[in-house]
């Protein structure tokens, strides 16, 4: 563990938990056949921390980001999000909520087709009810930050895989969000895209001190994270510092 | 106002995603709509012209006042329900002071036989003063029809009725009747002009005759079975109605207000035929383009499941989701009629460019199709079309605002 890693856990170890799962499962029906793709998971997340949650298919990393990112919601246990009980939460609250303190990066990028790159960006601050001026100099200056000011009026299917990632990564933080989730951002990318986004990604959620949590497989992205999270058949068998055997945050 | 106006932006563009789909559903609702405006402008022009022939064309003028129960019983008791003049004078006097600007005439309906001197039929007759005929008349007072002042037994005989007893202008004919007291009474009188009365029903046997000639044949000196109003403004026909009978109610005469509606049976007849195909038809337009907005929402929502999935996952409500499919259907249905409009202004021009005409049922002429504009009309078929459009995306909207968030996001 290098230097500027312990140094970045101790400030983090002292705040409040942004997020705080207690004995969590989750539990699909898929045909005749029950999954069962998180079991009594009990894990926090405090302000700032950049969490790779990695671990072999099926073995409930997507799960744990949904419900995390409140998009999904768990058949037992708790999840406080800033102190507050979600489950408490009605589904407009949520929306408000994720709309307010949560930014998605998703696999397929998700972009709206008939929209510009300028107007994806902006689609979270209009939910959110931000004034179209206003909106369109923030969605602006993202683009900017993410390298695409001369592709703001270009629309998805006139960019690359690389170029709609980052697109996506301006609209998951125009909101100035806690949390970002990103779920196998890199998955659909070639290797010189992948290595872009991960340091796009990176470099924004540091400058702007914002709660990453990935799922990926991959190797690069997995060397960034601050700390690794291995599930396995929905369970959390390792949460460690990456590089060492030092246990984060025994649970 | 903002988040309305991103919403139906947000909409405006998913239109344009399957162009050909949303050209096919707004062609479907434009011609459903300019079918219906063709129809309510024909049925318009067609209302127009039956309520002119009725109103200044038969003579029934707006208003028509008489004692209660004259229609029914007035032949059995001419006696118990002719106006004196002096009951003329009166109920003029209120009339006048009521409506200012009302024209109104005295008139006297009479029938019998008339004679070309070698052949009898029945006749109907309407006496009324010719310089009152003139104010009755209207905008047709340059039809054909009209009474001359100048000729004292000068009548005016329906074409059907001339044809039967083979008389022309200046020709002289005898007239048959009982009067008041049933005795029978004939006078001589000459044809001075000969009119169509438009309808089958009574073009062989109507005819016009001054007030004076009626009197006479009828035996009835200075008396009228009913006064004639002439409203300025038709449109206000009920109103006036109302006015008049409770201004009439303190002579204490038992008088009955009737409008030309209430007269016109034929009128009632053919607009409520008219009105009962327009609802069948615009139920049969309304069911296919609802189903035509329902369809396409409905595919719309099913590809976009993903798409969904992401506004719910960046924060939009479900209501949002709703508003923005439902948007989606108004708009549909509001451009469809619109494209619907400038058909219709197209096709309009056409029709009546075109000079068709054609005989309609019952009818002794030619009349020319000619379609108006019914903007009021159109204007609730837009409200309708947009609103029940909305309403049936509001179930498929519905359906993809509440599909799990993991779900949508997962749809191939």
């Amino acid at each position: 563990m290098n230097a500027v890693t312990t140094s970045v856990a101790t400030s983090i170890a002292a705040r409040p938990a942004l997020l705080a799962l207690s004995e969590v499962s989750r539990t699909y029906r898929l045909g005749q056949t029950t999954v069962q793709a998180l079991r009594s998971v009990s894990f926090n997340v405090k302000p700032g921390e950049m969490v790779a949650v990695w671990g072999p298919s099926g073995s409930g990393k997507s799960t744990l980001l949904n419900i995390l990112g409140l998009i999904d919601t768990p058949d037992a246990g708790q999840l406080l999000f800033d102190g507050a009980d979600v489950a408490t939460l009605k589904d407009d609250a949520l929306a408000d909520l994720r709309n307010r303190k949560v930014g998605f990066v998703f696999q397929a990028f998700n972009l709206v087709p008939v929209f510009s790159a300028l107007e994806n960006v902006m689609l979270p601050l209009h939910v959110m009810g931000v004034a179209p001026a206003e909106a369109m100099s923030r969605a602006a200056t993202w683009l900017e930050r993410v390298g695409l000011a001369a592709f703001k009026h270009h629309r998805p299917d006139r960019l690359s895989g690389g170029q709609r990632q980052r697109v996506a990564i301006a609209r998951a933080l125009v909101t100035k969000p806690s949390l970002v989730i990103a779920d196998e951002p890199t998955a659909n990318l070639d290797s010189e895209n992948s290595a872009m986004v991960l340091d796009l990604l990176w470099e924004m959620s540091r400058s702007e001190h914002v709660t990453c949590l990935f799922a990926s497989h991959d190797p690069r992205l997995i060397e960034r994270a601050e700390r690794l999270v291995l599930l396995r058949d929905g369970v959390i068998v390792e949460d460690r510092v990456p590089g060492t055997k030092q246990q984060w945050r025994p649970q | 106002m903002s988040s309305a106006r991103h919403t139906l932006a947000f909409a405006a563009r998913n239109l344009l995603r399957n162009r050909r789909r949303t050209l096919v559903t707004l062609v479907s609702i434009a011609f459903g709509f300019t079918s219906l405006a063709l129809f309510a402008g024909y049925t318009k022009n067609t209302y127009l012209g039956l309520r002119n022939q009725a109103v200044y064309g038969e003579l029934l003028g707006h208003l028509t006042i008489s004692r209660r129960g004259l229609a029914e019983e007035g032949r059995l008791h001419p006696e118990k329900y002719l106006l004196s003049a002096d009951d003329i004078g009166r109920i003029a006097a209120k009339v006048k002071e009521t409506e200012p600007q009302a024209k109104f005439a005295p008139r006297l309906g009479v029938n019998g036989l008339i004679s070309n001197g070698r052949v009898s039929t029945i006749f109907i007759a309407e006496g009324v003063a010719p310089e009152d005929m003139r104010d009755l008349r209207g905008p047709l007072v340059n039809a054909s029809g009209m009474l001359d002042a100048s000729k004292s037994g000068g009548i005016t005989v329906a074409q059907g009725l001339a044809a039967i007893l083979g008389l022309k202008d200046g020709d002289d004919s005898s007239l048959l009747a009982s009067t008041l007291r049933g005795q029978a009474n004939a006078l001589d009188a000459q044809i001075v002009d000969t009119f169509s009365t438009g309808n089958a029903g009574t073009n062989d046997k109507f005819m016009f005759m001054p007030l004076e000639q009626a009197r006479a044949l009828y035996d009835a000196a200075g008396r009228a079975d009913r006064l004639t109003v002439v409203l300025p403004d038709v449109e206000r026909t009920n109103q006036e109605r109302d006015r008049v009978a409770a201004a009439l109610a303190p002579l204490g005469m038992d008088l009955e207000v009737k409008t030309w509606v209430d007269l016109s049976a034929f009128y009632r007849q053919v607009k409520n035929l008219f009105d009962m195909i327009f609802t069948f038809l615009f139920s049969i337009v309304l069911a296919i383009s609802v189903m035509a907005l329902a369809n396409v929402i409905g595919m719309n929502v099913v590809e976009r499941t993903r798409e969904i999935g992401a506004l719910r996952s960046l924060g939009m409500r479900r209501a949002g989701i709703q508003r923005l499919f439902i948007t989606e259907a108004f708009l549909m249905a509001v451009i469809g009629c619109v494209m619907g409009f400038f058909l219709t202004l197209a096709l309009r021009y056409g029709i009546n460019a075109a000079d068709i005409t054609y005989i309609p049922p019952n009818s002794t002429n030619r009349v020319p199709l000619t379609v108006g504009l019914n903007l009021p009309l159109m204007g609730v078929v837009v409200l309708l079309l947009g609103s029940l459009g909305a309403l049936a995306a509001w179930l498929p909207a519905r359906r993809a605002a509440r599909a799990p968030i993991i779900e949508a996001l997962g749809h191939v």
